[in-house]
């Protein structure tokens, strides 16, 4: 394990072993209040609005995004968790769109300044330059959306805001399944999503109206198992399973 | 609107979603996930600027880190917000500025918030997009958002002391899952579209072939700043062929 750490070994890894304790307690502490707080609005709602809901809709409603997106949950820590190591996983997941923005940054600041990912140097550049993409991003969301956008959306003509509320669904769904189907280039289980989808809005759901509500889960559920079917073989022989 | 005691809020039947959405605590909340981050921004700096001197990394190189990863995030920065501009009129700032600026994604949290209001018979923005709607959708992705958290905070030690991850023992599984997952929510979501009305159907149509468009432009220039742009162009010019598609 230590074969690969540079000159001053101990020392080093001493360092570092209390750079990680403290940001994994830092992080963990700082995370939690982060949990709690985005929670706190949405209990408020739910306790103190005359809004008449009842756990029974946040239960179904619940149960229909878990059994859509309930396996990332689990999936993205562990997918992310060697790449960021566990000072930033505290980072990243409390910031958000960590493949789009966080990843990049590190891996530039990294290159900046000569440091391979996974070295002791690697992970702190990767640790500063996600704390340099936190500062730019809490400031531009803050300013172009807490108050330039806020007083934008007052100012344009109520028409033009109806439209947009009625139309953003599939002015970005669209561009959305683009996005995914080209970033993620993996041919079998783009067709097979997209073939099970078309037969649950157009086959099953004319027939049966009551899937409705998990129309889109029993497509996901579907679509991971019969993705699993049909994978190429080849490509993942090397790991192949009992 | 007008003069309601504060535990008075909403009227379920009402849309105008903002009487709502940009209730004083919920954007107290929202600054408050702010503040947090930066704390835990300037704590982690701190340890940083502790632990550099011991692994022979002189405090130039982590200003220097840090100025690459801030100027790094400038323009997907700018990107998030333009999405998250077009998506206001629908969830209010304080939800926007947590669920799809922090936290979460744009792309996920708004197929999480369509799904939450199919649960209760209505559309995002239909009209049957009504206060209650809302709020049932904006509690739903802030406890599935929370997960991603909770996972987080409890899986992270779990993989440091093991260190071998179920990532390194089974990555076939680990690769494919979450793609045919998102493929498949975005697929359904996509083509659950179609049959409301011919703009949505053409609408669909227009966001997709612009993203393609992008991305192919973003290829054959080599611009990287393009692909990071695209869902916002996208968003924004599919809203303007709407409007004139409503209107005409």
């Amino acid at each position: 394990m230590a074969s690969t750490t540079p000159v001053p070994a101990s020392n080093a890894n001493a360092s570092m072993a209390r750079f990680e304790a403290q940001t994994t307690r830092y992080g963990s502490i700082t995370m939690s209040i982060g949990l709690l707080l985005s929670l706190a609005g949405p209990a408020y709602i739910f306790f103190f609005s005359d809004l008449q809901i009842t756990a029974g809709m946040v239960w179904l409603s619940l149960v229909a995004v878990a059994a859509t997106f309930g396996v990332l949950w689990f999936v993205e820590p562990l997918t992310y968790f060697p790449i960021l190591g566990s000072a930033a996983m505290y980072q990243a997941f409390m910031i958000g769109n960590i493949s789009n923005k966080l990843l990049p940054a590190a891996i530039v600041a990294q290159s900046t300044i000569g440091a391979k990912a996974g070295t002791k140097r690697g992970d702190l550049a990767a640790v500063m330059a996600i704390c340099g993409a936190a500062t730019v991003h809490l400031t531009s969301l803050l300013i172009f959306v807490g108050l330039l956008g806020t007083w934008l959306v007052t100012r344009i003509p109520t028409e033009v805001i109806e439209v947009a509320r009625l139309y953003i669904l599939p002015s970005l769904m669209g561009a959305v399944l683009v996005q995914a189907i080209v970033s993620m280039k993996q041919l079998r289980p783009t067709l097979v999503a997209i073939g099970l989808a078309l037969c649950m809005q157009f086959l099953i759901l004319p027939n049966f109206q009551s899937v409705s509500m998990f129309s889109t889960a029993l497509v996901v559920i579907f679509s991971i198992l019969v993705s699993w079917l049909v994978r190429d073989r080849k490509k993942f022989r090397t790991n192949g399973g009992q | 609107m007008n003069t309601m005691p504060v535990l008075a809020l909403g009227d379920p039947m009402s849309t105008d979603i903002w009487a709502v959405a940009n209730n004083p605590v919920l954007w107290i909340c929202a600054l408050g996930v702010f503040t947090v981050i930066f704390v835990q921004t300037v704590l982690y700096m701190r340890a940083a600027r502790a632990a550099a001197p011991h692994v022979e990394m002189p405090k130039r190189e982590l200003t220097e880190s840090f100025r690459a990863g801030a100027v790094a995030s400038i323009g997907p920065s700018l990107a998030v917000v333009l999405v998250a501009i077009a998506l206001l009129a629908l969830f209010g700032t304080p939800a926007v500025l947590l669920r799809i600026g922090l936290v979460g994604s744009a792309q996920a949290e708004t197929a999480s918030a369509q799904i939450a209001a199919s649960t209760m018979g209505a559309d995002l923005g239909g009209s049957l997009y009504t206060q209650q709607v809302f709020a049932v959708a904006f509690i739903t992705m802030s406890l599935s958002g929370g997960m991603w958290m909770l996972t987080t905070l409890l899986l992270t030690p779990v993989l440091k002391k093991g260190g071998k991850s179920l990532a390194k023992k089974n990555p076939a599984v680990m690769a494919l899952i979450p793609t045919a997952a998102l493929i498949a929510a975005f697929s359904s979501l996509s083509i659950a579209e179609l049959p409301k009305s011919n703009v949505h159907a053409m609408l669909i149509f227009i966001s997709a072939g612009l993203m393609g468009l992008f991305l192919l432009l973003a290829k054959l220039l080599n611009a990287k700043w393009l692909r990071e742009w695209a869902l916002g162009f996208s968003i924004v010019i599919s809203l303007t062929a709407a409007y004139f598609l409503h209107t005409a």
